[in-house]
């Protein structure tokens, strides 16, 4: 199997909170749920895999290559891209919001303003270039941080949360947009709470509690559960 | 009052006449303070960054050394940097003294705390998500806190600002170190404080109408950027 992600024996501790994660992959092409009650360490974990966060202890392989010091965490951190719950847009336009992570990754020109117009199209925002980032209604500033993320075309993509509080407009957006990632071989995991998202995503659900995973009952770890 | 109205209708003739020892005491303001604002731009920022950003020992006794030099004489920084730059100086050699570099150098020393400060108070008044947006898109900690520093933007000209407005208004680093020299180091506010005492009221009026012109000149400026 071709697992994007594998942690071993990955400990992390802050502030009285720890997560302990004995063995988890992810596969390449799949979208995985992230489920648990408030405090379970969902954010940690997507924090911790979109190497923003780094363990006191263990191994967390990307993409077949252990994670090891800060050059090689800042290389990879360019695959792999994080929605927060509450996203902050800069103070600029779409445009240069979606321009930024592109320039850092060397994409200029016409294949910029090509792929900044395809993934304004993915979230329904064409034709939303020029306005002002900080002026659009909530609904609309999470689909620009959504397609702020989908132009990089991660092979992980990370998201907290991101239908909390998501008017009915834009909901649809989003899960049509995350429906169609998989295809493009980018791995999915979503933060949340919301049970039904894991069905209408066809997604594998991950238990997290206390900073644990959960086992299901009778089931070996990884603790995976297809839904579909 | 007939005094001084016949010596401002003299100092409006001085100005629109073009005088040309006006205009080149203007000049040698202009120069040595833009000059100097930008090298305070260049200690004062990263100084700001770091103290705002940083966690480090010490960092509230630095803070406090930054409020303390805000209210730093000018005459005082004169005298110091005086001490340095004459013959028998540390620096006496470089042949500074009465030179516009050695009212700059005590420009920079007046203006690098206050754009310090300004950029601190920026910094640490900018939204938390900034950085770690930048990051989850794949920037560094050096290009995550160049996107913060543009995000807050408007703090930092504010800050250019404020070190500017002080360092065109002091007498006491400009006279001691500049020596107040026709055309050469003669300021806007030595030449005000020479011409006044030499009885020649009318000219330094003239000179005090383009002080007060160019710091309305730049609060406009900086209030129009703000309403962009």
């Amino acid at each position: 199997m071709n697992f994007l992600v594998t942690l071993n024996n990955l400990r992390f501790r802050r502030d009285g909170f720890s997560l302990l994660i004995d063995h988890l992959e992810l596969e390449s092409g799949k979208v995985y749920l992230l489920q648990g009650p408030n405090g379970a360490g969902k954010s940690t974990l997507l924090h911790l895999l979109g190497l923003l966060l780094h363990p006191d202890q263990g191994e967390l392989c990307f993409a077949g290559h252990v994670v090891n010091g800060k050059a090689d965490r800042q290389r990879l951190r360019r695959q792999i891209t994080l929605v927060e719950q509450n996203p902050y847009l800069f103070d600029t336009s779409v445009y240069q919001n979606l321009a930024f992570g592109l320039r850092l990754r060397d994409v200029r020109g016409d294949l910029q303003r090509r792929r900044i117009s395809q993934a304004l199209r993915a979230v329904d925002l064409e034709g939303f270039e020029n306005r002002r980032a900080q002026a659009l209604s909530g609904g609309e500033s999470r689909r620009v941080a959504l397609a702020r993320a989908l132009v990089l075309r991660p092979q992980l993509l990370l998201l907290d949360e991101p239908t909390a509080g998501l008017d009915r407009e834009t909901l649809p957006v989003f899960e049509r947009c995350l429906a169609e990632l998989p295809g493009q071989g980018t791995t999915v995991v979503i933060a949340g709470h919301d049970s039904d998202q894991s069905r209408r995503l066809g997604g594998m659900v991950i238990k997290l509690d206390q900073g644990k995973l959960v086992p299901e009952s009778g089931e070996p770890a990884p603790q995976l559960k297809e839904t579909f | 009052m007939a005094y001084l109205l016949d010596s401002f209708q003299h100092a409006l003739r001085l100005i629109f006449a073009f005088d040309p020892e006006v205009f080149r005491t203007v000049w040698t303001s202009l120069y040595t303070s833009l000059t100097a604002i930008l090298l305070a731009t260049v200690s004062g920022v990263p100084i700001g960054v770091a103290v705002g950003l940083l966690r480090f020992p010490g960092r509230r006794v630095v803070l406090t050394l930054l409020n303390t030099l805000l209210a730093l004489p000018t005459v005082v920084v004169g005298l110091v940097l005086f001490g340095f730059f004459s013959r028998q100086g540390p620096l006496g050699p470089l042949g500074l003294l009465f030179t516009p570099w050695a009212m700059i150098a005590g420009q920079i020393v007046l203006s690098t705390p206050i754009v310090a400060n300004y950029t601190v108070s920026a910094v640490t008044g900018a939204d938390p998500r900034i950085l770690p947006t930048a990051q989850t898109l794949g920037a560094g900690r050096f290009l995550g806190t160049c996107q913060l520093l543009l995000e807050v933007r408007f703090g930092v000209m504010a800050a250019l600002v404020a070190g500017f407005g002080r360092v065109i208004a002091e007498v006491g680093v400009a006279m001691m170190l500049g020596g107040n020299i026709r055309g050469y180091t003669r300021t806007m506010t030595t030449a005000i404080a020479l011409e006044t005492s030499k009885g020649e009221f009318a000219f330094g009026l003239a000179l005090g109408i383009v002080l007060l012109g160019v710091a309305l000149f730049i609060n406009m400026f900086l209030h129009i950027l703000q309403q962009r």
